[in-house]
């Protein structure tokens, strides 16, 4: 679905570069949109701000936007009308902001082509670290840009639904992940027959998840073991790679 | 005695009175039958021997006394009746005086044989009668003589025919199923209202009465719909203002969060942080009490086991190096229907209230038996004041101990729980362990 469309502006976040990420920000109260784009501006990042879909698709051409940060909850036009157009526009990453709580917002904006999502009120740190993960995504080079959608993953016979965050065992029964162990397998599956290191791991889970995970990439992963009923010494599908590294090895199908 | 043979249910004992009046009747109508019966057999006897005899007594007093016997001897033998000559009056043969009721029945229909006025026996003995199932009637005949005719008396029969005792437990059987039939289908209104009642204290939304049947019935289904609307409209609202609160609560929530980034101290920053979480964590507590209510998640298939414990090891997670005992017990895997998100905001709220009252949880699932699987959450807390245990599930009720800091918690965790798990079909009940702690227990439909 997704091409290296020039559009989406990969840009080496972070590696010295030139070049500022500029971010749309898109929510209906000023103060939010100002407090933001101060706290976004002192972490590198350039900020406009719009308070509706209106003002939006007026700032639309201006600017050429690295990122979108936008509240489903708007007057007037919705956030998920807004998401949809903007996706018909460019490939440009959409980290959403729902209604806490709110799943079928976020199961929709998902399925829409949304990056990420923030339940709403966020921690700004939690918000910026979840914006340079999806720059660095964004970035990372055509032949390694991991494939991202909404759509099912199948391996093995499992099924990873991402707009759901949820596993189904092959019999079509939901088998519960904590959010680590969601995050490491769709990392995983995502970058499937691929090494990944526990240092990759980590980069592409921060933002995610906080502190305690850090320490427990092995333990996620024998909980992963058992719940995939692959045995740990005789693993099948997640492998441990000696050095230090784990790969998930089947294909994987999108549906 | 009589509370024992006193049914509980208002059926029943519609059912019992009616049968036993339909008892009633029909002895009283039977007994009515057997007399008339009885009473109609004796005339017809009185008749039949009194006309009879007087027959013989025609026959001989008209024949010359030296062809007497040999004319009865030619007379047709009747069953059941006895004639003899003699020249003196018949002795009693040890049976006592005819009862004058019998005597004069008889004495009556003997008199229906028309004979000359010479002709006429100018004396009766009557001896027996229908006690002695026996009777003996001596009478003088013209020109020296006598007559006796000794007659059975059968005892007389209530009901001959063996078709009509059936006929009658036939329509008595009838009767009395068409009774609790009919007493089964007029107090099924009553068990439909109670059944209805039950159903709203579980879900306000649960589907009005049909306001149909007989009048009073159809009125208080009526008042028992408009009752639970006004109920369903005041929780309605109430959620409204919670749910419209908590969204509001949002923005400036998010302001703040934001604003303490701009704070200097790290310290007042990292305490106001503490604080919006908190906030946080209420304004979500509410919004999930408001929203479970109207709960549109889809039901799907999920791997119970597996649920509890990920949400034992998300507790681990969320306190490292916290020697917080965490165990499951039960099957590896066991299917239910459930809508996944809901179910586990239940059960992560009771174990979170085990953890943070209990330092620990214990979760036992037992495999499905009568269509339930019955989750166990034990701590091994103080457990739960007697006076509090009534109210814990009462919205923003705390226990008294846990209005500080530390367990913190806005007094919705169990009522959220509770609604949603009445939602799937379920329920929740916590009591103290004799050997203390808390235990919540779950029932969930297999």
């Amino acid at each position: 679905m997704q091409h290296a469309l020039p559009s989406r502006r990969g840009i080496a976040y972070g590696s010295g570069m030139e070049q500022v990420p500029h971010i749309l920000v898109v929510d209906d109260d000023r103060e939010i949109r100002d407090l933001l784009a101060r706290f976004l501006e002192r972490h590198r990042l350039r900020v406009s701000g719009a308070r509706d879909g209106r003002e939006a698709r007026r700032l639309w051409p201006n600017g050429h936007y690295h990122l979108v940060v936008l509240d489903l909850m708007l007057p007037g036009e919705s956030g998920l009308d807004l998401a949809r157009w903007m996706r018909g526009q460019s490939d440009v990453p959409i980290v959403m902001l729902t209604a806490m709580g709110d799943e079928t917002d976020r199961i929709i904006g998902l399925e829409l082509g949304a990056d990420d999502y923030v339940a709403k009120p966020f921690n700004p740190r939690e918000l910026l670290a979840r914006i340079r993960a999806v720059l660095r995504r964004a970035g990372e080079p055509v032949e390694q840009r991991v494939e991202r959608g909404a759509r099912p993953l199948l391996f093995g016979g499992w099924t990873l639904e991402p707009a759901r965050r949820r596993l189904l065992n092959p019999e079509g029964v939901e088998v519960a992940l904590t959010g680590g162990e969601y995050d490491l397998l769709a990392a995983l599956v995502e970058r499937a027959n691929r090494v990944l290191t526990r240092d990759m791991l980590l980069d592409l889970l921060r933002g995610r998840q906080a502190g305690p995970f850090d320490r427990a990439i092995d333990v996620a992963i024998s909980r992963l073991r058992r719940k995939l009923e692959d045995d740990g010494r005789r693993a099948q599908l997640i492998k441990t790679v000696r050095g230090g590294g784990y790969v998930l090895a089947a294909p994987v199908e999108r549906s | 005695m009589r509370l024992l043979l006193w049914p509980r249910s208002l059926a029943a004992r519609t059912a019992l009175v009616l049968l036993l009046s339909l008892t009633v009747v029909q002895v009283a109508g039977l007994t009515i039958h057997a007399l008339d019966r009885i009473g109609l057999q004796r005339l017809g006897l009185a008749r039949d021997i009194g006309v009879r005899t007087m027959n013989f007594y025609r026959v001989l007093a008209m024949t010359p006394p030296e062809d007497r016997a040999s004319v009865l001897k030619e007379l047709t033998p009747t069953p059941g009746l006895h004639a003899r000559l003699s020249e003196a009056p018949p002795p009693p043969g040890g049976l006592p005086p005819s009862p004058p009721t019998w005597h004069h029945l008889v004495r009556s229909n003997m008199n229906i044989v028309g004979l000359p006025v010479t002709a006429r026996p100018h004396e009766f003995l009557f001896y027996g009668g229908p006690a002695d199932e026996r009777m003996v009637i001596g009478m003088p005949l013209p020109e020296g003589g006598w007559l006796s005719v000794a007659s059975d008396v059968p005892p007389p029969v209530p009901w001959h025919s063996r078709t009509f005792l059936i006929a009658f437990v036939l329509m008595t059987l009838a009767a009395a199923v068409l009774t609790i039939w009919a007493v089964r289908r007029l107090t099924t209104p009553v068990r439909t209202l109670a059944a209805a009642a039950e159903a709203l204290g579980r879900d306000v939304n649960a589907p009005p009465l049909p306001e149909d049947g007989p009048t009073e019935i159809a009125t208080a289904a009526a008042a028992f719909n408009t009752m639970a609307g006004r109920i369903r409209r005041f929780v309605h609202d109430r959620t409204e203002m919670l749910t419209a609160i908590g969204h509001d609560l949002r923005t400036p929530i998010t302001r703040m969060k934001l604003r303490a980034e701009f704070m200097e101290d790290d310290e007042q920053r990292r305490k106001m942080l503490a604080d919006l979480e908190e906030m946080e964590a209420m304004v979500a507590a509410t919004l999930a009490f408001g929203r479970d209510a109207t709960s549109a998640e889809p039901v799907a298939a999920l791997d119970l086991p597996e649920l509890l414990r990920t949400l034992l090891d998300e507790a681990g997670d969320a306190r490292p190096g916290s020697p917080a005992a965490l165990c499951y017990e039960g099957p590896q895997r066991l299917t239910i229907r459930a809508r996944p998100l809901a179910l586990k905001r239940a059960l992560a709220n009771l174990v979170a209230n085990a953890l943070n009252y209990g330092g620990g949880a214990r979760i036992r699932l037992a495999p499905p038996a009568r269509g339930f699987v019955i989750v166990e959450v034990e701590d091994d807390g103080p457990g739960i004041p007697p006076e509090e245990i009534d109210r814990v599930f009462e919205p923003f009720h705390r226990v008294e101990n846990s209005r500080n800091r530390e367990t913190g918690g806005v007094g919705l965790g169990l009522p959220i729980a509770r609604n949603i798990l009445r939602a799937h079909g379920g329920d929740i009940t916590l009591a103290n362990m004799p050997r203390g702690g808390a235990r919540a227990t779950v029932q969930l439909p297999a």
